[in-house]
């Protein structure tokens, strides 16, 4: 690596009102390079992505890009030197088809100055398969699962002749087999000399593909392995200044069932589920994305209606229509998309933490008694060590692991007997991970059931007493702790009921990416 | 050492720095904001007519406002919830009717009429509730529906001529006034209304479920929330205020009018947004609708005072508008 850098940062410092995002910090990637871009949230990753992309401007420092000195003021200006970023959230129009995105504001033209269609989608279809992407060019965005437009977004960036595409957690919303063609996909832009930058919250998957990492901490560098020396240890050490115990699940006496479904069907797609959760035990929902299990938990909850079967809680038939009904017999759900889901962002800490509870916390005339509300969520507060300012706090700009507890702190007011948890460490840093890990053993241990649907193995492996697998809406699995094998959860979440020959390559595939 | 010396000097003027910070604070606060304006307006009219300050114009005045007002705080409930009711200019106009209609034409006596009126107003509200839950539909659209046919029923039931000949009773609480001939009794009535709105919305857990219900349905659906019955419930505080509204103005007009309220629904939302009102949802208060009640009413009654060519007012209220919401979009891209 004595090569030149194609992308040199240097003493970069950026300040926003009250807190120095960056503090002079050095960057560098070389040409045809996967570099893991590391830290928990609020480290500073993202305003560095964002300062390249166009979006935020730095304060001091240079930046070299293929040895000139560039500033970029726009995302567009950004874009035009060969910088492209994948957000997050990403950024297609939903209503236009594949080539209009691809080709938005640039599209080819007919003499008569109309656009020419034939060529764009001819275009954008060659672009993604060069990327091995079989993707029609009229179809729509909103038609394409969340791998498929994330190929869209990287084939346009090639088409802007990006040399470095900066990747902000591209594999959060994937299942494990799309990460395994994005990462196939990462691999050829590399074999065509462009140079991405990848952010990640799991380590698993950063060992798989990148070259090197860049670890931040706190707004600085704190130190650059090539992936050979940096070990998931190193790197969490790194992170977060510490040794941080991941999974510290303990033991619990498992009691009677709390939630039994019995041969449970909706019109969601579930099928034929029989399923228990006892007193202080977590069971483990293991799967793919769709395989069906957040649609289990809007059953179990009361959102989407039953078919078929019936739900038990405390070994009594119930039913539950509504969210209302499930709160009502104890259940709560720390659902996946705490945003859209969980928190009322505009309002504070304290009327998110005591929401499912108002209701209870009110006199005859539906006066809220301030005090209690006060005194609860302030219990809260303390119990999970939520770190914010103040019960006044708008909840909108806490961190995601503090968001995420606001959530936990909603639920837990109500006592509930069994708490779903979808996803319930996804986007929070390495640090917030293991106190919700934590919190969840304790709970488990108090004699709460907890039903935790998880894409992440280690998670999964680490924290059930038991593992279920799910796959195409069916139970496929299940597994006591002592028996956990990745290798065999693995195969229980592809079984698929059609099983073509492209399914099973993929499974196999997938195996032996596990095996490695 | 930099951090003592900057301590030692806050406590030194300490007093004066918490006093500006305050007022600072104050100045952040859009209800506030908007008072002051509408204070500078009343200086600027008692200055150039003496008359605009004197009793018997601020008695026109806060009726006016109060008017106004009680058909806002309504139309305030659904904006809330992000949703909005265009039908409150028509029920206006179909409250004053009604309560006429059942009063002189069917002879009731008055408070069976109004009740009765109201309730009708009530199952009109329902009515939008069910179709904004049940389908999960824009208020902006069933409340359309209702803002042309209520009109059209009014024509029909009237035949397009005015209710004449209500009871002094019912005159009473368009015309009358209380403690020593100084209080509009629309005013009271306004300020009874206000009260239960700000009661609900701030202390009750209905309130704050509708807050919420207007910043994340989902999430608050989720937290085990009856929503559908906090937006039905609001769809229905809208129409009945509206209704409230029109029975006053008849009593003040001294007939139930077909055409009444016609575009007192555009009135209505403009003084919640001009109270800080989001159409967005979950945010505003029951203080800043009053706020912007009284500013368009101050507007108006000045324009009257200053002889100011009644063409004009339109186009006037529709400017204070555009002010207003370009400095309330340029606070919030600020802040975000």
């Amino acid at each position: 690596m004595e090569k030149q850098p194609l992308l040199k940062i240097e003493q970069v410092s950026k300040y926003f009102p009250g807190v120095q995002a960056l503090d002079s910090v050095d960057f560098e990637v070389y040409s045809g390079e996967i570099l893991g871009f590391l830290g928990e949230n609020g480290a500073g990753k993202s305003t560095l992505i964002k300062i390249l992309s166009g979006i935020h401007l730095k304060n001091e420092g240079t930046i070299w890009f293929d040895g000139q000195q560039i500033n970029p003021q726009t995302p567009h200006e950004s874009q035009k030197l060969g910088i492209s970023t994948i957000h997050q959230e990403l950024a297609l129009v939903p209503y236009l088809t594949v080539a209009e995105n691809i080709f938005l504001n640039r599209e080819p033209r007919h003499i008569l100055g109309l656009v020419d269609f034939k060529r764009m989608n001819r275009e954008a279809e060659a672009l993604l398969r060069d990327l091995g992407a079989d993707i029609s060019g009229h179809k729509l965005i909103q038609d394409l699962n969340v791998a498929a437009q994330q190929m869209v977004e990287i084939a346009k960036a090639i088409s802007y002749n990006a040399r470095l595409i900066l990747m902000d957690e591209p594999t959060s919303a994937l299942s494990s087999k799309e990460v395994t063609a994005l990462f196939a996909l990462m691999q050829r832009l590399k074999e065509r000399n462009v140079s991405v930058v990848f952010v990640s919250h799991r380590l698993d998957e950063i060992r798989q593909i990148v070259d090197r990492v860049i670890i931040m901490r706190d707004g600085r560098r704190v130190g650059a392995l090539p992936i050979a020396e940096a070990t998931e240890q190193k790197i969490i050490r790194m992170m977060v200044g510490r040794d941080v115990g991941l999974f510290p699940k303990e033991e619990a006496n498992i009691g009677p069932p709390v939630l039994e479904l019995r041969n449970l069907a909706a019109q969601n797609g579930t099928k034929g589920i029989n399923l228990t959760v006892r007193k202080g035990e977590i069971v483990g929902l293991a799967g793919l994305v769709g395989a069906g299990r957040t649609e289990l938990a809007r059953l179990i909850c009361g959102v989407d209606s039953l078919a078929e079967g019936k739900i038990l809680i405390d070994e009594k038939h119930v039913k539950i229509k509504s969210p209302t009904d499930a709160v009502r017999y104890g259940i709560g759900w720390v659902p996946e998309d705490r945003k859209l889901h969980g928190l009322i962002l505009g309002m504070d800490v304290q009327e998110n933490a005591t929401m499912a509870i108002l209701h209870r916390i009110s006199n005859i005339l539906g006066a809220i008694n301030g005090k209690e509300a006060k005194e609860i969520s302030a219990h809260y507060v303390e119990a999970l060590s939520i770190v914010t300012p103040g019960l006044h706090q708008t909840v909108r700009n806490l961190s995601g692991g503090n968001q995420q507890k606001v959530v936990l702190a909603k639920w837990l007011s109500t006592k509930p007997k069994l708490l779903i948890m979808d996803e319930p460490t996804r986007g929070i840093d390495i640090g917030a991970k293991a106190e919700v890990h934590g919190l969840m053993s304790r709970l488990a241990q108090q004699g709460m059931g907890i039903l935790m649907i998880s894409s992440e193995m280690p998670e999964i492996i680490g924290m059930s007493d038991r593992v279920i697998v799910m796959c195409q809406g069916r139970i496929t699995g299940e597994f006591a702790r002592g028996d956990f094998n990745q290798e065999e959860i693995m195969r229980c979440a592809t079984q698929f009921l059609t099983v073509d020959g492209e399914t099973m390559a993929e499974a196999e595939a997938m195996d032996t990416l596990e095996e490695n | 050492m930099n951090n003592t010396a900057t301590k030692s000097g806050q406590e030194i003027d300490s007093i004066p720095v918490r006093l500006l910070e305050t007022i600072k604070g104050l100045f952040r606060v859009p209800e506030f904001v908007m008072f002051l304006v509408v204070v500078i307006l009343f200086i600027i009219g008692a200055v150039m007519n003496p008359r605009f300050a004197g009793i018997e114009n601020q008695k026109i005045l806060t009726r006016d406002a109060a008017i106004l007002a009680i058909a806002a705080i309504g139309v305030g409930f659904t904006i809330i919830t992000a949703g909005i009711d265009l039908s409150i200019g028509s029920i206006v106009g179909f409250g004053g009717v009604f309560a006429a209609l059942f009063v002189v034409r069917l002879g009731m006596p008055i408070w069976l009429g109004i009740t009765l009126t109201l309730a009708m107003g009530a199952l009109i509200g329902t009515f939008h509730g069910w179709y904004v839950t049940r389908f999960n539909m824009h208020g902006f659209l069933v409340t359309l529906v209702t803002l042309g046919v209520a009109r059209g029923v009014l024509l029909v039931v009237t035949n397009a001529t005015p209710i004449t000949g209500v009871p002094d009773g019912f005159k009473f609480l368009g015309q009358g006034y209380l403690f020593f001939d100084l209080i509009p009794v629309p005013v009271i009535i306004c300020a009874i209304v206000a009260g239960l709105a700000y009661y609900l919305l701030q202390f009750t857990y209905i309130g704050r479920q509708i807050y919420a219900a207007g910043g994340n349905i989902e999430a608050t659906r989720l937290s085990g929330v009856n929503v559908n019955a906090r937006i039905m419930l609001c769809y229905i505080i809208s129409v009945v205020c509206a209704t409230l509204v029109g029975i006053i103005q008849a009593g003040r007009l001294s007939l139930g009018h077909p055409g009444a309220g016609e575009g007192f629904e555009l009135l209505a939302i403009t003084a919640c947004i001009l109270g800080g009102l989001s159409l967005m949802g979950g945010q505003g208060s029951v203080i800043g609708i009053l706020v912007g009640s009284l500013l368009i009413a101050v507007l108006q009654n000045e324009m009257v005072m200053l002889n100011i060519n009644p063409f004009w007012h339109k186009i006037v209220i529709g400017a204070v508008l555009l002010i207003a919401i370009t400095f309330d979009y340029a606070r919030r891209r600020r802040r975000s």
